[in-house]
């Protein structure tokens, strides 16, 4: 089966016909069979293409590629990142027990037993194993312990990475230098900003996620900082 | 092992909020990283996989996928971020792929070939698994009509951008998909 307008199906289904052919092919689909069972299997064939599943190769070819970048003679230069993450990993709820921590130093922690907090939906839903915030199952104490140790955990590996940067920056240059402590200075800034809005408003869940968040992206730009450092060393 | 740059555009990204583990990881394998490398590897090894398969056909895609991940490893200081890792990384992998197809001699004028081949193409009914059936029939599309289906349909390039991909004009990528999907209409309707 084939008419003048069979050749132009295509690119009818994919919307690159100018309005006066759409119209004029609209018109010849409404008593064409025949090319309204093409559209129908264009359609179709175009649905599968984009379902088409991906599939890794049979076998394994990194030590292939490996071998070709040098990263079997080089894996010494790099640093030990899963190791680093492990050590300086921390959960959205440890970060905010952490918050809580650094409230409780400014005089803010009462968001801690604040009731409207420990029962918002907002904060159960995005930390819903977290008893140090949202649960009632732990004692204030408890979750006050917690939230100290997350703190000073916090605090040791912000100290940690920093010491690294200070020490290795002379390794870095000058234009990698000013980039992160251009970014670092965004990023206390905005944690200062928060903790200062926090101060009015401790038991404001948004605030509280939002210096969660910027403190953990604090610790990111320091890691890959440290990893910078490391990788030229 | 030489770092091939410093991935001081990623750091500017991470204060900006857009922490996507890809762009870190992008920036430590700039470094030199090769541990962050082999994670951008893992993560993406399917869709290239399935990328260079296709369009390569009855070719081993084994060498030709390890040709574009030690490209992209040689290239990481030119990715700035611009776009998502992984769509630098598909455009590095399509050049590469035309780059090995020119080196097999399989030019231009291929797609100017007769669309008969399809016709060799097994029939639905001697392949139980019907995805696996439409793969076959993808492979066994003339050169020029697969390349276009692949990129078009499959991978959501539009005309424009295959047009100078492949050095041809647009309303020949236009003619070669549908070309392409009437070609695997008729082997499908078999």
């Amino acid at each position: 089966m084939s008419d003048q307008w069979t050749d132009r199906l295509s690119e009818y289904l994919d919307d690159e016909l100018p309005p006066d052919e759409r119209s004029a092919l609209e018109q010849h689909l409404r008593h064409c069979a025949a090319c309204g069972a093409v559209l129908a299997d264009l359609k179709r064939i175009v649905t599968r293409a984009r379902g088409l599943e991906d599939r890794p190769p049979e076998r394994d070819l990194w030590p292939g590629i490996a071998a070709r970048i040098g990263a079997g003679s080089g894996e010494t230069q790099a640093i030990d990142l899963a190791a680093a993450r492990r050590r300086w990993s921390f959960s959205l709820p440890q970060l905010i027990a952490a918050v809580i921590a650094l409230m409780a130093a400014s005089g803010g922690a009462a968001w801690l037993l604040h009731p409207a907090a420990q029962s918002s939906v907002a904060v159960r839903d995005t930390i819903p194993t977290t008893p140090v915030v949202a649960g009632g199952n732990l004692s204030a104490r408890n979750a006050g312990d917690r939230s100290r140790i997350a703190g000073q955990s916090y605090a040791a590996a912000v100290a940690d990475l920093e010491r690294v940067l200070t020490q290795g920056r002379g390794r870095l240059d000058t234009t990698t230098v000013r980039v992160i402590e251009r970014n670092l200075a965004t990023i206390d800034s905005a944690i200062a900003q928060a903790r200062r809005a926090l101060a009015a408003d401790s038991a404001n869940v948004y605030l509280n996620s939002h210096l969660a968040e910027t403190m953990q992206r604090k610790l990111d730009l320091l890691r890959q900082a440290a990893a910078l450092v490391s990788s030229v060393s | 092992m030489t770092p091939p740059g410093t991935g001081v555009t990623t750091l500017e990204h991470q204060a900006t909020g857009r922490t996507d583990s890809d762009a870190v990881d992008a920036t430590l394998a700039a470094s030199g990283d090769a541990h962050a490398f082999e994670r951008l590897y893992r993560a993406h090894l399917g869709r290239i996989s399935s990328l260079v398969r296709r369009m390569l056909g009855d070719e081993d895609p084994d060498d030709v996928i390890q040709d574009v991940f030690v490209r992209a490893w040689q290239k990481l200081g030119t990715f700035r971020g611009e776009s998502a890792f992984g769509t630098w990384l598909h455009r590095l992998a399509v050049n590469v792929i035309l780059g090995r197809r020119e080196t097999l001699g399989i030019r231009r004028q291929r797609h100017l070939d007769g669309d008969a081949a399809l016709e060799t193409v097994p029939s639905r009914r001697t392949t139980p698994e019907i995805s696996m059936d439409f793969e076959t029939a993808m492979e066994r599309l003339p050169d020029g009509a697969r390349q276009v289906f692949v990129l078009h349909d499959v991978e959501g390039y539009r005309h424009e951008e295959i047009a100078e991909m492949l050095g041809l004009a647009t309303g020949t990528s236009k003619s070669q998909l549908h070309r392409a999907r009437m070609a695997l209409r008729r082997h499908l309707e078999r």
